[in-house]
């Protein structure tokens, strides 16, 4: 198959750190860093993860970057058991303390509301 | 530490308590992964079927070859039956759940070191948890001179994709000959290294397969005769330039001039590195699913996807009905040579089209490439509208038009009988050889569906048996309908391989079943997984 444009990826990844970088906290920058590697594979824009979203939520909400509505307990949750096609991810995989700065960083807009 | 619901085979609860507190000692407690929430993260994420059938009783998961050889101590002392894996991603293979169910997974993902880079010698010591991803980054970090050879999805270990024979799409895609130089951990807790790895203090480890003797690198592979905690790995210097290639043919009944086009340009080397060949079905499915469009975006009808259906399809984009994808890696100079070939074979199949782009050093990297790793394939798994999983016939079959066109027609008929979309690449590995890939897409919570899905599976490795193919992988629940597969000689290579597993493995603690090779104690269990 096609591979996803690595370009892409990378532009998001980079209009992410600009956008964010300055208001981060250490634990969500280390949240940030390990979404990266484990997650935007599949989460990032236009990715299979994002259209699967879109398909079951909807499009505004499918970037998970993006929502201000998503919990911790939730992002733990689904990260441990999997949900849909989303394989669950191991504790040797993504750390509880990994998997905290996770939450920490897509929670971030929710908590500063 | 709480206790789990499932327990190794033959194995008391009160042992099996006494077995996860030695685990602990060894690894360190929050290593030993036992609760209902760690046990769940070990089944088969895929599964074709219930996971449950595949369920480990536990992860342990240490840090070092020393964690390692204790863990092995204790499961020798407590005859528990471990399933090491390295990154546990091989999904559609079974990700990282066992094939015995109360296994103990051996979790190797915590040990996750590039260990060396050698940028003049082109290659890398790695540990079992180095993944696609790790290893591009450290390279990139290492100043990018040499480059992967990714599969599919980046995610999975660079050491478990070799050994279990994975390819890439690059000169160096077949993996397991990039190997060289391993340190295994055996049964019995020694620990050895193959290759000139057995000379104290060599800095040759990674740069000569051979050695002195025997090589026991292949032994290592598709096998449970020992857990390879260390593995050198031959990396490819930056190429001056690449060209992509896009070949399509008009026709349904081209696949034999297809086929038989694109061999000579293999194996003299103008084509660098491997093809895939898409059918019909493959083309249209993967370009909706990039999309994020499912079966239903183009039918909703029961049954077999129609042919008719997709020629349409195909048609309206102005696409040919096969279509091979591949990248060339030279000189512009090498580039233009290999192209003027490509052409001029080309030049006399009728109707087919080339299209062709290139990169070259110092350009921005584009995503035809291939050089940085991904999960886009995954897109696919949904294509029934999820939960979605699958599961691969792959048979082994030489380049010849006449020879694939009978196999991959003796494949579409089945998938017609049980009502299955066929879709299917046809993957060229090494010089010399293809792997026919039929994919079975399935909806997990379809229990109809995945039982479909394994009939069909069943049969086919009947019909490719009585054919004279062997599948060249399997998924977990498979292992043994493969190796049946192996029958020359009254199954003599069953015979061989469980003789060495006797004798490298007595207590048959690695990996119980893999590859459908059991240890004596549990030759009862073949042909039970479902």
């Amino acid at each position: 198959m096609i591979a996803v444009r690595g370009a892409l990826m990378l532009a998001a990844l980079v209009a992410c750190a600009s956008a964010y970088a300055d208001e981060l906290t250490p634990v969500q920058a280390q949240g940030k860093q390990v979404y990266s590697h484990w997650c935007i594979y599949c989460h990032a824009p236009g990715v299979w993860g994002t259209n699967r979203l879109a398909r079951r939520i909807d499009k505004d909400h499918a970037v998970l970057e993006n929502r201000t509505d998503l919990t911790a307990a939730g992002i733990r949750a689904v990260v441990r058991a999997g949900v849909g096609s989303m394989p669950p991810l191991r504790r040797t995989e993504i750390s509880d303390a990994d998997l905290d700065a996770i939450a920490a960083y897509l929670t971030r807009q929710r908590a500063a509301q | 530490m709480s206790q789990s619901t499932v327990l190794p085979p033959g194995v008391s609860a009160a042992n099996f308590k006494s077995a996860l507190r030695a685990f602990a000692d060894a690894v360190g407690e929050q290593w030993v992964l036992v609760s209902e929430e760690d046990r769940h993260t070990y089944l088969d994420a895929f599964a074709p079927g219930d996971a449950d059938e595949h369920a480990a009783s536990a992860g342990v998961a240490p840090k070092s070859t020393e964690e390692v050889q204790a863990v092995v101590k204790v499961a020798s002392r407590y005859g528990i039956p471990l399933w090491p894996v390295s990154s546990g991603r091989n999904l559609a293979y079974g990700g990282s759940a066992p094939v015995l169910r109360g296994s103990v997974v051996l979790d190797l993902k915590r040990m996750n070191r590039v260990l060396e880079i050698d940028e003049q010698l082109g290659y890398a010591l790695v540990e079992p948890g180095v993944s696609f991803f790790s290893l591009f980054d450290a390279l990139q970090a290492a100043g990018g001179k040499l480059w992967i050879s990714t599969p599919a999805p980046g995610w999975g270990s660079v050491i478990g994709n070799a050994l279990e024979h994975g390819v890439g799409y690059t000169p160096y895609g077949v993996h397991a000959d990039t190997i060289c130089g391993m340190e295994v951990v055996l049964a019995n807790g020694d620990v050895v290294r193959t290759g000139m790895g057995g000379v104290q203090g060599s800095r040759e480890w990674q740069i000569f397969k051979y050695g002195y003797g025997p090589v026991w690198d292949g032994l290592f592979t598709q096998s449970n005769f020992g857990i390879v905690t260390k593995m050198g790995v031959w990396l490819m210097p930056q190429p001056e330039g690449m060209a992509n290639y896009a070949i399509s043919v008009p026709n349904y009944g081209d696949l034999a001039v297809f086929v038989d086009t694109l061999r000579p340009l293999r194996l003299n080397d103008t084509i660098n590195a491997p093809y895939t060949i898409q059918n019909p079905f493959r083309s249209v499915m993967d370009e909706l699913s990039m999309q994020g469009k499912t079966r239903e975006s183009i039918y909703s009808g029961n049954g077999s996807l129609p042919l008719d259906l997709i020629t349409r399809e195909l048609q309206a984009r102005g696409r040919g009905m096969w279509n091979v994808g591949f990248n060339l890696f030279d000189s512009a100079q090498g580039l233009d040579l290999r192209e003027a070939r490509i052409r001029e074979a080309f030049a006399r199949v009728p109707g087919s089209k080339v299209q062709t782009h290139r990169w070259h050093r110092g350009e921005p990297m584009e995503s035809w490439m291939r050089v940085t790793p991904a999960l886009a394939p995954l897109a696919g798994v949904d294509w029934y509208g999820g939960p979605g999983g699958h599961i691969n016939f792959a048979p082994v079959c030489a380049p010849i038009g006449e020879r694939v066109s009978r196999l991959y027609e003796a494949i579409y008929k089945r998938f017609i009988e049980y009502g299955i979309d066929y879709y299917c690449g046809l993957l060229n590995i090494g010089a010399r050889a293809l792997v026919v890939n039929a994919v079975t897409f399935f909806n997990r919570d379809n229990t109809e569906m995945t039982r479909k899905g394994r009939e069909l599976y069943r049969v086919l490795a009947k019909d490719g048996a009585a054919m004279g193919f062997g599948d060249y992988r399997a998924h977990i629940s498979f292992m043994d309908d493969i190796a049946e597969m192996y029958a020359f000689n009254g199954h003599a290579m069953r015979r061989l391989n469980e003789l060495a597993k006797d004798a490298l493995d007595p207590k048959g603690i690695l990996a119980p079943g893999k590859q459908g090779i059991w240890p004596a104690k549990l030759r009862d269990k073949r042909g039970t997984p479902t």
